[in-house]
């Protein structure tokens, strides 16, 4: 089938009638039939985002015309996908009842041949206009995201430069602040803040140390411990830079500036009151702040700095429960503990150029979940909609997966695949297994000897024979690889990802 | 027969119809289609088993197909049947409106016929 030319679905349960429709328009038009309004929410599902137009019969078996439309109410299909009804209706209250449902036209008939392919025609076009206009001002807000979203990590990526700090200090904050805001958003509605704030309390957060730029290098950078007056100084950063951004002059009512304020002025206040600058107890101490105060602390614990090395994760975990850093909310030390295995993973696997993304999602998904502007866009819906479908089935069929996506090289194993192989679920490259777990070694190499096999794109899966090392054995298997490869204007095909399932040999 | 006879012979008109279908071959093709239309039998076995709702279901396609080939007469007749019907039930006309319809439809059909032949 030629790609470019629209596709039209005619739903009529008389042969003749989707004979004569098709017989008209497929000179310009692909044509898909549907014999009852079943059959033809069957094909909009399955092809909700190729579809261009429908042309819509009223009176039919299985579901009639306005069933149909009631339907693509429901599901949004009818934002985005025209429908003409055609139909030798005369009923005043039946046709105006199908306008009201979002029909764009009604054709009587008996209809002329010319009137029909001149209405589908500017149908489609007008339809086309819209969607253009709709993917421009997404991709606008994309654009925009990604460059306030830039500007804000540069900016704070200097203020830590001068820190001598490695940069990372500034996204690891990022992620730590955004698990322990959806965590603590699972747990309780106490703190008055939404999915929506999301977005804007981990920007904020990029800003916590801003303030540092007040501060003289030598007390900031001093190798040594501080002296009490220059300890007094660095302490000063929280309040200089509450003081900055109370001077700038714009963006007073922002949500934005508000939970930047707090962060900045608070975030190294502690739930006891033995914090500074202001001494504040408790939920006195805005939540945002408390969020970030403890993402803070438990990064500077794991990372080297001037004057201390590193501590590991569970040592960190250690000294924030033992109030070594001073006391926390316990609902938020609930929380870390909760994410604290996916946070591991999440700070190992950081990619800086997911970051953008991320923050485009947090506006997508509060598009969604906003009645008052949902988000039209169907192949945006669809693919939000794929993702938990294939999350829903890896978890219910309980197979043998893997998957391995190259940038950012991460492998990715179903709980079974984890649990056979001896790996863990989720793998870096430089992950090694331990010295005595010579399978899971063996099985990792297999994998990986997969995973790079050579190839030149094709749609359908590869079948390979392969032992793996289960239960100490070693087990014949096959394994169906599926490559996804990503096509660029001039370059060659590249690689972008690979799915296998591992069929053990009975 | 020609195309253009058969359509005077119903009391109809073809330069009606190919203003709206612009050939006549696709018209003489879908008359030849009309033959194996369904619509009408299961109007009539839809009156013999009292099933009033696909009654008017088959009425209501016999009208809209007949439209659009230009086959007036029995469009009409199928459209007061359609009408009676749509209430979902039987009324004391139904049976002699289904008469009017069986004429039209026996008329258009036997000139169809010769048409081909």
């Amino acid at each position: 089938m030629d790609e470019k030319r629209p596709l039209i679905l005619v739903v009529d349960d008389v042969p003749m009638n989707r004979a004569l429709l098709s017989d008209v328009l497929s000179d310009k038009y692909n044509i898909i039939e549907a014999e009852n309004g079943n059959e033809a929410l069957v094909l909009l599902r399955e092809r909700t985002s190729e579809i261009s137009l429908v042309l819509l019969d009223m009176v039919m078996p299985e579901r009639d015309g306005i069933e149909v439309l009631t339907i693509m109410n429901k599901n949004g299909w009818i934002n985005e996908i025209p429908v003409i009804m055609i139909s030798g209706e005369t009923a005043h209250a039946l046709i105006e009842g199908a306008y009201m449902l979002g029909a764009t036209d009604f054709i009587g008939r008996p209809f002329d041949e010319m009137v029909l392919k001149n209405r589908v025609n500017n149908t489609i076009r007008l339809y086309r206009k819209q969607k253009n206009l709709s993917d421009l001002v997404l991709n606008q807000i994309y654009e925009k995201t990604r460059n306030n979203s830039m500007m804000v990590t540069m900016l704070s990526h200097i203020v830590e430069f001068r820190n001598g700090e490695s940069g990372m200090h500034v996204l690891h904050i990022n992620t730590i602040t955004e698990m322990l805001l959806r965590e603590l958003l699972r747990r309780t509605k106490k703190y008055n803040i939404n999915k929506n704030d999301i977005g804007i309390i981990c920007t904020a957060s990029s800003m916590h140390d801003i303030g540092k730029i007040t501060i003289p290098d030598e007390i900031l950078n001093k190798p040594g411990k501080l002296t009490p007056e220059e300890f007094n100084i660095m302490k000063g950063h929280t309040i200089n830079c509450a003081q900055m951004l109370n001077a700038v002059p714009v963006g007073k009512d922002e949500p934005l500036m508000k939970y930047a304020y707090e962060i900045c002025r608070w975030h190294h206040e502690r739930f006891d009151g033995r914090g500074y600058p202001d001494g504040l107890k408790g939920d006195e101490i805005p939540i945002a702040a408390q969020i970030v105060s403890i993402a803070d602390v438990y990064d500077a614990l794991t990372s080297e700095r001037c004057y201390k090395k590193a501590y590991t994760h569970e040592k960190a975990l250690e000294m924030i429960h033992n109030n070594e850093c001073g006391v926390f909310n316990p609902i938020l030390i609930e929380c870390l503990d909760a994410i604290a295995d996916k946070l591991v993973v999440a700070l190992q696997t950081f990619d800086w150029s997911k970051q953008a993304d991320k923050d485009f999602f947090y506006i997508a998904d509060a598009m969604m979940n906003d009645p008052s502007h949902p988000i039209y866009n169907q192949a945006f819906r669809q693919f939000i909609d794929e993702r938990k479908k294939c999350h829903f089935f890896e978890f219910t069929l309980n197979g043998i997966l893997f998957e391995y996506t190259f940038t950012p090289s991460v492998m990715k194993l179903s709980s079974k695949a984890s649990q056979k192989l001896g790996l863990p679920r989720t793998i870096i490259d430089d992950y090694k297994p331990g010295d005595n777990a010579q399978c899971a070694t063996e099985n990792l190499e297999k994998i990986r000897k997969i995973i790079q096999r050579k190839s030149t794109p094709k749609d359908k899966p590869i079948s390979i024979k392969q032992t793996f090392n289960i239960d100490g054995k070693s087990i014949p298997c096959n394994v169906k690889v599926l490559q996804i490869w990503a096509k660029g204007k001039n370059d060659a095909p590249t690689l972008t990802s690979v799915y296998g399932h591992i069929d053990v040999i009975q | 027969m020609n195309l253009s006879e058969f359509y005077n012979s119903l009391g109809e008109s073809l330069e009606e119809v190919l203003e709206r279908l612009r050939m006549e071959s696709r018209v003489t093709k879908y008359l030849g289609l009309f033959l194996s239309d369904p619509s009408f039998s299961e109007l009539k076995t839809a009156f013999a088993g009292s099933d009033a709702k696909t009654a008017f279901r088959a009425a209501h396609t016999l009208k809209g197909v007949a439209a659009n080939l230009g086959l007036n007469k029995l469009s009409a007749s199928s459209s007061e049947l359609t009408e009676d019907l749509r209430p979902g039930a039987f009324t004391a006309n139904s049976e002699a409106l289904l008469s009017k319809v069986e004429a039209d439809y026996n008329a258009a059909v036997n000139g169809i016929k010769q048409l081909e032949q």
